[in-house]
């Protein structure tokens, strides 16, 4: 029994323990648990700090508009090519990303593990139709896709949460499936199957929990990916208009030639993501030690 | 005859694939709502007698299964329309740019695969010491780095800052050489090509050496490398032999991969302004230049499409023991 297992077998008073045991025991893990809990800080409590009007345009005394302003000259952060607060507009980017991030991989976990569990489960033909169905989600193209779909769509929150998931269940499904199947082969489930287990009970009660180590480890993936992904269509001028993220700041600051001099609008947004990615990524290690110990 | 027809049947495979991806992209371009006619001309731009001459020229009063079938049998015969925007024939225009992305993304995808392959063998071959522990902090540095970005940093460094290298396109307009070896030719495409090439090996090279590195250390523990060293065969020639082993799951990655780095050069191809299929996909979106934009997203999913294929067959080629169902 993995680790993992014991997790969920626990009695609940201890699971907390072991839960927090497994994100906690390495430096890596310690890192990127406290990277991620700065990043939920910021986008909860960040407005409150340094203001919470990423779009309003600020104006010098004599009522020119105040633009690429230094930090030394304005605020935090300074201001962008169009006279607005950049520290106010980071912080609404850590909202952004993290609602976006967590929304996309919610159903690309479901959805994923789902076909996964089922494919694997089965077999046969149900498992043959489902793996077809990957291999196309596999030969669409993520970026240029999503960027037709969120046109097409147009771009708002819940389409860009929408487009990114469409496409991202495929990796867990594939993954999942293959676990299953060598997890489906063993004396338990077998157990299981003559002492009478619906089909559904033996999935989610007595694989699921063997799969759930790689199910997290690829949740962690899903969230760092959906991150960029998102960044990556904000950048192509595909963000929403009405919500200001990491990836639309770059846009901004790339579409209005300001990338060679406005250092203060150019770093942090970058940065941003790097270190969300970073810490997401510790985390999903933390996993991977219980997904596949030979490795790490 | 066993081989045949699993090389028939895989390329079956491919041929529905392809299918069903026209068929989706279809679909998801009858999604746009409203008249097609009105957000292709716009609002008012003409007036009924006009729109329904047009509608009638396009084949927008047919029935949707006749529209689809026509649709089809177009795409089929290389007719793939003609752009709104540019007033020419979609497949000429198609051309130029679909040569310059393989012109970017042929070198990168060979140097990331080949350099991951030589680091990720290194790594898992010295697996424990400290070298391993810091490649290993190393190589997720580029892993979270979002590709636009580095690629804007590297700009600004070295193009803007120490203006070593062009700051974007893929010539110099009415280039003069002054030194002998900018008359070499292709030197100044090359040039172009540096910053852009450099970025996405950087972006690229991480899964193909983690991957490596893994599989190294599954091959490390077989019996057959304990037994290579037992003979007393040299720390080279075991680790060629390990090295050998080792790379199926990279042949098979690189399909994948192939197929990611395919969608990511549109980051690459808009940042470095790289006049690439991808960029003129995301500029035909942005002009509501649909033809274009179908056409263009169709020819990179074809790319994936098609090295997925030839990867397996490769796969067929380097291991007998595979068969492909």
């Amino acid at each position: 029994m993995t680790s993992a297992t014991h997790l969920m077998m626990a009695p609940r008073g201890s699971r907390w323990r072991a839960a927090s045991n497994l994100l906690l025991d390495t430096w890596e893990g310690r890192i990127g648990c406290l990277l991620f809990g700065f990043f939920v800080f910021i986008a909860v409590a960040g407005p409150l700090l340094v203001g919470s009007e990423p779009m309003r345009v600020h104006y010098l005394a004599d009522g020119k508009v105040a633009r690429l302003l230094t930090p030394v000259e304005f605020g935090p952060l300074g201001t962008d090519y169009y006279g607005r607060d950049v520290a106010a507009q980071l912080v609404i980017g850590a909202r952004t990303a993290l609602i976006v991030s967590l929304l996309s991989t919610l159903i690309m976990a479901l959805v994923g593990t789902n076909i996964g569990l089922v494919a694997g489960y089965f077999g046969g033909r149900i498992d043959a139709l489902l793996m077809r169905f990957t291999d196309l989600a596999y030969s669409v193209p993520f970026l240029p896709f999503a960027v037709i779909l969120v046109a097409l769509l147009r771009p708002s929150l819940w389409n860009i949460v929408l487009t990114i998931s469409v496409l991202m269940w495929r990796t867990t499904a594939r993954v999942i499936r293959s676990q299953v199947i060598s997890v489906r082969q063993q004396t338990f489930v077998k157990a299981a199957r003559v002492a009478g287990a619906s089909h559904a009970r033996i999935i989610y009660h007595h694989i699921f929990p063997n799969v759930l180590p790689l199910a997290l480890l690829y949740l962690a993936f899903g969230i760092s990916y959906s991150v960029l992904s998102e960044a990556s269509l904000a950048f192509l001028g595909f963000g929403d208009p009405e919500r200001m993220s990491w990836g639309q700041m770059l846009y901004f600051a790339y579409t209005s030639a300001s990338i060679r001099t406005a250092w203060w609008w150019t770093v942090p947004p970058g940065a941003c993501i790097t270190l969300f990615v970073l810490s997401v990524f510790l985390i999903g290690r933390q996993f991977e030690r219980y997904a596949s110990p030979k490795l790490v | 005859m066993r081989v045949i027809g699993s090389v028939l049947r895989r390329l079956l495979h491919t041929v529905v694939t392809l299918f069903l991806v026209l068929t989706g992209m279809w679909c998801l371009f009858r999604l746009v709502p409203g008249d097609p006619l009105v957000i292709f001309l716009g609002q008012g731009e003409l007036g009924p007698v006009e729109l329904a001459r047009l509608r009638a020229d396009w084949g927008l009063d047919q029935p949707l299964l006749t529209q689809y079938a026509s649709y089809l049998k177009n795409f089929a015969t290389g007719n793939l329309g003609t752009s709104f925007v540019f007033r020419q024939p979609v497949s000429e225009i198609l051309v130029t740019p679909l040569l310059n992305t393989l012109l970017l993304m042929t070198p990168a995808l060979v140097l990331s695969i080949g350099l991951g392959v030589m680091l990720g063998s290194h790594l898992g071959w010295r697996r424990g010491r400290a070298f391993e522990r810091w490649g290993n902090a190393l190589v997720l540095i580029p892993r979270t780095l979002p590709l636009f970005w580095l690629g804007i940093i590297v700009l600004v460094v070295f193009a803007y800052g120490l203006e070593w290298f062009p700051i974007g396109g893929m010539r110099t307009p009415a280039f003069i050489p002054e030194t002998w070896w900018q008359r070499l030719p292709g030197f100044d495409i090359a040039h172009h090509l540096v910053l852009p090439v450099a970025v996405a090996v950087l972006h690229l090279v991480s899964d193909p050496l983690l991957i490596m590195r893994t599989s190294m250390i599954e091959v490390i523990n077989e019996d057959y490398v304990t037994f290579a060293h037992a003979r007393g065969l040299s720390d080279a020639t075991v680790r060629r032999i390990a090295r050998r082993n080792a790379l199926m799951p990279v042949v098979t990655y690189s399909a994948v991969m192939v197929g990611f780095a395919f969608g990511g050069q549109v980051l690459l191809e808009v940042v470095f302004a790289w006049p690439g299929v991808g960029r003129l996909m995301v500029d035909s979106v942005i002009q509501r230049d649909y033809p274009v934009a179908q056409a263009a997203f169709f020819l990179m999913a074809s790319v994936i499409i098609l090295l997925n294929l030839l990867v397996d067959f490769a796969y067929l080629a380097l291991d007998p023991r595979v068969k492909l169902d």
